[in-house]
């Protein structure tokens, strides 16, 4: 696989939330605004690329048998360096996401890169594997916090779009309609991915 | 009465999955069957609520005393997993009925943020240990209730004459949406 | 095997002290910082506001400089400086118990000093006195006639005025202001 084709990867056949489906939790509960989505999509990236680099880097002194303690100590650190970071220097998106940052270290997606191609792969690749499913996170959180910014206040990243007259979708911003919304969104790239391929 | 009214709030009020969303991978995951759903959930109950209590007591003995908050994230989730570890070997030996039952949940639950989260929030909400244990339960009963609930609706979902497109986990989030919009019913209740 | 484990323990151990090592370095450059926006978070604007008009944060102080007074100055709590939206620095800000006890204890205030040494306003942390009486120094209708006086000397009982009914409230409010000049024009001026 060359370069281009590793990150394109992440962001479309192999997309962390739209197709593997993984790491949903945070997903599904700061896409209350584009701004909270865009902040926590750059935090998973900065940790994914960063533990990514890491873990290839050591590749070969740490044994197998250890692998995985040694994963989650090396993603752990660089989710608090993130946490850190934000709480000093990006406040109120911080208090937004709250808990969400620290639980970037459970999100699935950035352990199973570790073990998939990390472990695996030069640290060049890796770091792009990273940015690719970073990315690839990124973009599906802008959809989804798009959508529900856009349907449950009017507005986007703070500017109203919508007219005055525009009823407010409450239940967009409330958490049913994250479910919905989000189910809604795999739907479409279902019938997008099956349509390419018929 | 503080403490009922704490835990009614974080078993259904703030139900951990229709409301707080932590612990939504296993929650669609495992729930294509009641009891592999209710198994699930027991585990988790368990778990949590252990390591609740070893979370808290470490953060305080130890973290907080030495000036160290700002290794909690690799330090709780590092007790996390030994824990797990630690309760499956303790099972296998000693109830080898109940890691019939719960064992092959047990390894998934690390990477279950709803664990990792609860013993964060104990810390955040500033609860005392006996609020945080009933924190822990109420929480964990949460997920019980909604994985079990969840899992009986999905059973109907699968016969559903549905478009191509939407099956599968789409199909599954939609549910949970109109399951939320049920719970979101509680969100008046005062207590 | 049993070198094996030890191998494999200390990788562990290596990588996790690595970390450790790093973050404790992270943790003490964004510490002050961190504390700088929880302190800002958890201000009442009103109490801003009220003792230093235009303010936006009080930030800390060195520590040690608060140490030295606070070996010298009992009653003194901290000492802050105000800083404005833009991070300009406004004032001064002295937080402090008042030396003479009221009618249920000690009063705890802010008060604010401009850089040319004028009050610029107080406001009270926490108070024990009579609700309705003493509680009225904490007003602004008492606490107003403090703003714009000169903090070169200590404030004497004849140039303010006490609240009827509640003279012990008032002196130790009036205590409180006193101590704050004291701190002010020893450490500040």
């Amino acid at each position: 696989m060359n370069k281009f084709e590793i990150f394109k990867n992440g962001v479309t056949r192999e997309n962390p939330i739209l197709v593997q489906q993984v790491g949903m939790c945070a997903t599904l509960a700061i896409t209350t605004s584009l701004v909270n989505g865009i902040g926590m999509g750059v935090a998973v990236i900065a940790v994914l690329t960063g533990s990514n680099i890491v873990i290839s880097a050591l590749r070969k002194y740490i044994p197998d048998e250890v692998r995985i303690p040694a994963f989650v100590i090396i993603i752990a650190a660089f989710t608090t360096i993130i946490d850190l970071l934000m709480h000093a220097y990006t406040f109120e998106l911080y208090k937004a996401l709250g808990v969400f940052i620290p639980l970037i270290v459970v999100n699935c997606i950035i352990l199973a890169r570790a073990e998939a191609f990390a472990f695996g792969n030069s640290v060049l690749d890796s770091a792009i594997d990273g940015l690719g499913m970073g990315v690839g996170y990124l973009v599906a959180m802008i959809l989804l916090s798009s959508a529900r910014e856009i349907l449950g206040n009017g507005t986007i990243l703070g500017f109203r779009i919508l007219p005055e007259a525009y009823e407010p979708m409450m239940m967009a911003i409330q958490p049913p309609g994250a479910f919905i919304l989000l189910g809604l969104l795999i739907g479409i790239v279902n019938y997008l991915s099956r349509r390419k391929k018929a | 009465m503080e403490l009922v009214s704490l835990f009614i709030t974080s078993f259904i009020v703030n139900n951990i999955i229709f409301m707080q969303f932590l612990g939504t991978c296993p929650f669609l995951g495992v729930s294509k069957q009641i009891d592999t759903a209710a198994g699930m959930g027991i585990a988790v109950i368990f778990v949590i609520t252990l390591a609740s209590v070893i979370t808290y007591i470490i953060h305080y003995a130890i973290l907080v005393s030495l000036g160290l908050e700002y290794l909690q994230t690799i330090v709780f989730i590092l007790i996390i997993a030994a824990l797990v570890q630690f309760v499956e070997m303790f099972l296998k030996k000693s109830a080898p009925g109940l890691y019939q039952a719960l064992g092959i949940f047990l390894p998934l639950i690390t990477t279950n943020c709803a664990v990792l989260g609860v013993a964060i929030n104990n810390i955040i909400y500033e609860y005392t240990f006996v609020e945080s244990l009933v924190y822990s339960v109420g929480i964990s009963s949460g997920f019980l209730l909604a994985i079990v609930l969840f899992a009986g609706v999905r059973d109907k979902v699968d016969y559903a004459d549905l478009p191509e497109s939407l099956k599968g986990s789409a199909i599954s989030l939609i549910t949970a949406g109109l399951m939320s919009v049920a719970f979101l019913g509680f969100s008046g209740l005062q207590l | 095997m049993k070198n094996n484990f030890v191998k494999l323990a200390g990788i562990l151990f290596l990588i996790g002290a690595i970390s450790a090592g790093v973050l404790a370095w992270l943790n003490d450059t964004t510490k002050d910082i961190i504390a700088q926006n929880e302190a800002m978070a958890s201000m009442d604007p009103a109490v801003l506001e009220a003792v230093m008009p235009g303010s936006a944060v009080f930030k800390e102080e060195d520590a040690a400089l608060i140490d030295t007074i606070k070996a010298d100055n009992k009653q003194f709590i901290n000492l802050l400086t105000a800083v404005d939206a833009s991070g300009n620095e406004i004032g001064k800000v002295v937080r402090t118990l008042s030396t003479i006890k009221g009618f249920n204890g000690d009063m705890e205030l802010y008060v604010g000093f401009s850089p040319d040494g004028k009050i610029t306003g107080t406001s009270v942390l926490s108070h024990s006195e009579t609700e309705g009486l003493g509680s009225r120094t904490a007003e602004p209708g008492f606490m107003n006639q403090f703003i714009g006086k000169d903090a070169s000397g200590e404030i004497s009982e004849s140039d303010y005025d006490a609240i009827s009914g509640a003279t012990y409230s008032s002196k130790s409010f009036l205590s409180a202001v006193n101590n704050a000049i004291a701190v002010y024009t020893e450490y500040v001026k």
